[in-house]
């Protein structure tokens, strides 16, 4: 370094200071931004930006052309996730060692331990950042299905009220199925110091529990056999799906097909968000002092 | 209140023992904490900001005990590591104001305070670049920047100059030393070479092996390691012991002698000696013990 410095003056600082939830909340922020790229170089947008004009696709096609056709269902609430299962994937398995690993790799985590906030605080944020990312992407394009199902109609007013009851499931689904990625997500990036592995573990889960499931539904009798499609995280999400919105499967479906009781999808989904939480935090509670 | 008071500080690491039996109370100042690579420099740092518990013993930062209030503590305090600590992708700008609301700055004060900070540490157009693009100069000035940035009672300081160059080095303590005098920020800085701490510290802490070694003004331990060191053209063996006879401290190894420097009085019993003994003093010249040396 040849340049000088030139010293404009320190200046104290006697304004505000807030604290843990303060702190929580920023780094809740910036994770959510950086889920996105935003904020960063533009190579780190890339994925995330596929990915978000991906799953809105659907509802833009849909919601096209049903206002030029008419009534047309090519896609509806029930099936949106298992539709978008594969993109959602994907997209944790960029950004959840985005959000995780490259603090460690550079180090910034010392940092981030020196400030006001516990070891399990910074957990908690990037959990709620990855979610909240993926919230975006999952009740987003279903609340762009739902407004434009509303507007098309001749009576806008009629239709919303017919169609209002919806919001609760799609709102339940998206919020269940976004923990349940950012949870796996984060729980295997946790293990990992380089991104390359983070991503990689990620993209093996997603890749290796339809494979071991279909082994099992091979291997298997009885109701183990029906059981292991939980261990497929697809037909885990459509039969989620299918049963919050109280709609039956179509009928050569593999989960129409081991027709497990509703409610089996909605425990392992929430037994696994509590799981995947619990790995993280557990991660970096041994920070802790 | 002490800045920093530590009551019989104890960390073991399995048989490592990176602190043993530490008491110290610290004063404001800017204070300079030597010891050799693996003394125990980082780790007591870290029990500081309570990221490490102790095995035994306890310590308090600013009033604040570092084992239950270490959220209170690192309000007030701001950190330098020594390791590479900074995300790549993230503008400079970014990155400190990030830190400072992290550290409990509200949005527009933080981004305010980022600006001067990274002005204060002589970073101007460049800050809005990726740190990735950086120099290590310039990343070790963002590293500052971010223990500033919230007007911390207490700088942190672990090796500052690490992995710069002479000059990188020369700068990087300037600015040290212009923060603590000029605006009266507390700072510990750790170092292992005596020099930097010399040049910008009032006071000095040197542990060993986990131990207290001398806490005290830089002065009076700097002197204790001025040495002089003699080169004969001929063995004399009587040279040292004639020294010695004379109450100077002397390791001889053959042609080479070095004298423990107790001011003047020892340049003249040298000269004396030598002429007595018509010793061929080849070359004489001030140098100063290593860190390592001194502890022996």
């Amino acid at each position: 370094m040849t340049s000088t410095i030139y010293d404009l003056g320190y200046q104290r600082y006697s304004g505000a200071r807030f604290g843990r939830m303060h702190a929580v909340k920023t780094l809740f922020i910036f994770s959510f931004r950086g889920a996105f790229g935003l904020g960063r170089g533009e190579r780190s947008r890339l994925i995330p930006l596929l990915v978000l004009v991906l799953v809105f696709l659907p509802a833009v096609v849909q919601i096209g052309v049903a206002s030029a056709a008419g009534m047309i269902n090519l896609i509806s609430y029930a099936n949106y996730l298992e539709f978008t299962a594969g993109l959602l994937a994907l997209f944790v398995a960029a950004q959840a060692p985005e959000l995780l690993v490259t603090d460690k790799s550079n180090g910034t985590l010392a940092l981030y331990l020196s400030r006001p906030i516990r070891a399990s605080d910074y957990a908690w944020a990037k959990l709620g950042a990855l979610a909240a990312a993926l919230l975006l992407l999952t009740l987003g394009p279903q609340l762009m299905l739902f407004v434009g199902r509303v507007l098309i109609q001749a009576e806008p007013w009629t239709a919303f009220m017919a169609e209002w009851t919806k919001l609760f499931p799609i709102l339940a689904g998206t919020l269940l199925v976004s923990t349940y990625f950012a949870s796996i997500a984060l729980a295997i990036s946790s293990f990992a110091n380089k991104r390359a592995f983070a991503s990689a573990g990620v993209i093996a889960f997603f890749l290796l529990t339809p494979a071991i499931s279909a082994m099992v539904r091979v291997i298997a009798t009885g109701d183990l056999r029906r059981y292991a499609i939980l261990l497929n995280p697809v037909n885990l999400v459509t039969g989620f799906s299918k049963w919050l919105f109280d709609v039956e499967s179509a009928r050569r479906s593999t989960v129409a097909r081991v027709d497990l009781p509703g409610e089996t999808y909605l425990f392992v989904v929430l037994a696994t968000c509590v799981i995947g939480a619990l790995v993280l935090l557990a991660r970096y509670r041994k920070n802790e002092v | 209140m002490p800045l920093i008071a530590a009551r019989d500080l104890t960390k073991h690491y399995g048989d490592v023992h990176a602190l043993d039996g530490l008491t110290l109370d610290v004063e404001p100042g800017i204070i300079g904490f030597v010891g050799a690579n693996g003394a125990g420099k980082t780790t007591f740092l870290r029990i500081l900001l309570g990221l490490l518990r102790p095995t035994s013993g306890t310590a308090a930062v600013l009033g604040f005990d570092v084992g239950t209030q270490a959220v209170e503590v690192r309000k007030l305090v701001g950190y330098m590591p020594e390791h590479d600590c900074l995300p790549l992708d993230v503008s400079g700008t970014d990155f400190v104001s990030h830190m400072g609301q992290m550290s409990g700055l509200p949005f527009s004060a933080a981004r305010e305070r980022a600006a001067e900070m990274l002005r204060h540490v002589g970073l101007y157009e460049e800050r809005y670049r990726l740190i990735g693009s950086y120099s290590t100069g310039m990343k070790q000035r963002v590293k500052l920047a971010q223990a500033l940035v919230h007007d911390p009672r207490l700088l942190l300081l672990d090796e500052p100059t690490n992995g710069l160059d002479p000059a990188g080095r020369d700068e990087m303590l300037e600015l040290v030393e212009r923060t603590g005098r000029a605006f009266g920020i507390a700072l510990l800085l750790t170092s292992h070479l005596l020099g930097e701490i010399e040049r910008v510290c009032d006071s000095l802490i040197a542990i060993d092996a986990g131990k207290l070694q001398y806490a005290g003004a830089v002065s009076a331990f700097t002197d204790r390691m001025q040495r002089l060191v003699l080169e004969l053209d001929d063995d004399v063996p009587q040279f040292a012991e004639q020294l010695r006879a004379r109450g100077l401290e002397v390791e001889s190894s053959a042609l080479r002698l070095h004298v423990t420097l107790r001011g003047d009085e020892t340049y003249d019993t040298i000269r004396d000696v030598a002429a007595d003994l018509g010793a061929p003093l080849a070359r004489m010249e001030v140098a100063r013990h290593k860190l390592e040396e001194l502890f022996r």
